[in-house]
C-alpha cells in the first residue's frame, strides 16, 4: 500500500502529520514536508496512513493500492 | 406556499442578533435539515447559504472565483483591512509564506512553555477567590498575553491593551462606533512604535515576527509600514475573541458535564483530542463569506459576478451526514479532525495550531487546580450574533 500526498491540495492543516508522527513530517511552514510525493506505508503504520487521510479536510491524502508510476 | 428563489427556500433567520447559548446551532441545523441550500434576505445583498459540510468544503476550494471581497455574509462590507486575508491567489500565498512560520507547528512549540507558565499565573491567580467571570477575567487575559509575547511585546502591556482591543471588538457588534474608532487609533499608534522599535533595533527574524516582517521581500519589495500593522492588527482581531469564546463554550460544557468534566481530570492526555471535538462542536466562526468573482453555477444555482456566498462552518461541523449524533461530545471520534472551524482551502486559519496549544494548555492546567466549578445559579448564558462569544460566564467553586 501507498499513501500519497497531493501537492495541489495541502493546504497545511497539519492534521496528517499530527496523527501520523512516523509517517509524515512537517516542513518550515506549515505544509506536510511529503508532499506531491508517493510513499510505500510499512506495515505496521497502515492505521496511521489511514488515520492521516482521515484527517486531511482538504482530501489531499490517499491510500492506493499500486504506485501511480509503476 | 414557500416563497423560494432559483428553488431554493428564503431564510429570514437574523444571524446577527444575540440568543440564548446555543440558539445560533438550533436555527443553524433547522435550517440546514430543512433543505439542501437558501438564500438569506436579512442584509442589504443577501447571500446563498451553503450548508451541508460537502458543500461548505467545496464552496472554500472555489477561491479562485469566490474571494474573500466578503469575508462574512453577514457583513460582506465590513471596510475593515485585514491581512492576508483580504489578499487571493498568488498575492496571497506570497504573503503567507511570510508568516506561516510564525505559526507552524515547530514556532508554536517554542511557546509551549511560557502558555503553561502563564496559564498557571493566571489560574493561580483566580483559585482562592473561589469564583470568578471565567470570561473577562480568564479567557480574553490568557491570550492576549500570549498574542504580545508572539509578537515579542512585554505582557505586562496586556494591561492596557486589553481595554482597547475589547473596545474595538465591542464596536464591530453594535457597541459605540466613535469609540472603536479611537480604540482603533491607539491600538495602531502602539503597534506603529513597536515596529519602529524593532526598525532600530532588529532582532533575529527567524524568531520575531515583526522583524520578520520588516525584513522580508515580496517581489523585492519591502512590506509597507501600514501593511505590517494591518498584518499586526489582522493576528489581534483573529486572535483573542475566538479563543476567549471557545473557552467559553468548553467551560460551560464541562461545568454542566459532570462525566465529561471526570474524563478530562482523570486523563489529562486527552487535552488535545478534547480541544478538538470542542472545535467541531462549538465553531465560534460559524460561517465565512465569499464573493462571486466570475458568474457560473453551484449544484443547480446560478450565481450572479458579485453574489455573497456563506459557507456554513457552524452548519457543517454538526451534519450528521458526516459527524453522526453531532450533538454528542465525542473524544477521536472517526475523521473529527475534519471539520471546519478553522476554515478550508488557503485562507484557512493561519493560528489554528497556536489556538489548539492555548485550548489544551488551559483544560490541563485548570482541571489539574480547580476540577470541580459550577455556573452560578440564576445566571442567564446568552451569546452574541455575528460572531458567538458570551458576555459572561460566572463559575463558582470550594477554596
Ligand atoms: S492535513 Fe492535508 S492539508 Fe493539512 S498538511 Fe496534511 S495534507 Fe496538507
Amino acid at each position: 500500500m501507498f499513501i500519497s500526498v497531493d501537492a495541489a491540495a495541502c493546504m497545511g492543516h497539519g492534521r496528517c502529520y499530527s496523527v501520523a508522527a512516523d509517517l509524515l513530517s512537517d516542513d518550515e511552514q506549515g505544509f506536510v514536508a511529503q508532499s506531491g510525493q508517493t510513499l510505500r506505508i510499512p506495515g505496521d503504520l497502515l492505521d496511521q496512513a489511514r488515520e492521516a487521510a482521515d484527517a486531511c479536510p482538504e482530501g489531499a491524502i490517499s491510500i492506493v493500492e499500486e504506485h501511480p508510476d509503476r | 406556499m414557500t416563497e423560494t428563489k432559483q428553488g431554493c427556500p428564503f431564510s429570514h433567520t437574523d444571524y446577527g442578533a444575540d440568543t440564548e447559548i446555543h440558539g445560533h446551532y438550533a436555527l443553524l441545523d433547522a435550517e440546514r435539515e430543512a433543505s439542501r441550500f437558501r438564500f438569506n434576505d436579512t442584509t442589504e445583498r443577501g447571500f446563498w447559504m451553503l450548508q451541508r459540510y460537502d458543500d461548505v468544503v467545496e464552496g472554500f476550494q472555489r477561491h479562485d472565483v469566490w474571494t474573500t471581497r466578503a469575508r462574512s455574509a453577514i457583513n460582506p462590507d465590513s471596510g475593515m483591512a485585514l491581512l492576508p486575508q483580504d489578499l487571493n491567489g498568488e498575492a496571497h500565498l506570497k504573503m503567507r509564506r511570510v508568516i506561516n512560520p510564525f505559526f507552524a507547528p515547530a514556532a508554536v512549540k517554542r511557546m509551549e512553555a511560557m502558555a503553561h507558565e502563564r496559564c498557571i499565573e493566571l489560574i493561580e491567580e483566580l483559585r482562592p477567590k473561589g469564583g470568578c467571570d471565567f470570561v473577562a477575567e480568564f479567557a480574553i487575559r490568557y491570550p492576549t498575553d500570549l498574542f504580545l509575547a508572539l509578537l515579542g511585546l512585554p505582557v505586562s502591556d496586556g494591561d492596557f491593551f486589553l481595554p482597547w482591543s475589547e473596545t474595538l471588538f465591542a464596536g464591530f457588534f453594535g457597541g459605540d462606533p466613535d469609540a472603536a474608532a479611537a480604540a482603533k487609533r491607539k491600538i495602531t499608534d502602539y503597534f506603529d512604535a513597536a515596529v519602529n522599535e524593532r526598525r532600530a533595533n532588529p532582532r533575529d527574524p527567524k524568531q520575531d515576527m515583526v522583524s520578520r516582517l520588516i525584513e522580508a521581500r515580496i517581489d523585492g519589495e519591502p512590506i509597507s509600514q501600514e501593511d505590517i500593522l494591518t498584518v499586526c492588527m489582522t493576528l489581534m482581531l483573529a486572535g483573542l475573541d475566538t479563543t476567549r469564546s471557545a473557552l467559553g463554550y468548553i467551560f460551560t460544557h464541562l461545568a454542566r458535564d459532570d462525566a465529561d468534566r471526570r474524563t478530562i481530570i482523570d486523563r489529562p492526555d486527552l487535552g488535545p483530542a478534547a480541544a478538538e471535538e470542542f472545535l467541531r462542536m462549538y465553531p465560534l466562526v460559524f460561517q465565512a463569506g465569499r464573493e462571486v468573482r466570475a458568474a457560473g453555477e453551484f449544484h443547480g444555482i446560478d450565481m450572479a459576478e458579485g453574489d455573497v456566498v456563506w459557507l456554513g462552518i457552524g452548519s457543517a461541523n454538526r451534519d450528521p451526514r458526516k459527524f453522526p449524533e453531532p450533538d454528542r461530545f465525542v473524544i477521536g471520534r472517526k475523521g473529527g479532525n475534519q471539520h471546519l472551524a478553522f476554515g478550508a482551502g488557503p485562507h484557512r486559519c493561519l493560528g489554528m495550531h497556536l489556538a489548539r496549544l492555548e485550548l489544551a494548555v488551559v483544560l490541563k492546567e485548570w482541571h489539574e487546580r480547580i476540577p470541580h466549578y459550577r455556573i452560578k445559579e440564576g445566571t442567564r448564558l446568552v451569546e452574541r450574533g455575528g460572531q458567538l462569544t458570551l458576555a459572561t460566564l460566572p463559575l463558582e467553586w470550594e477554596v
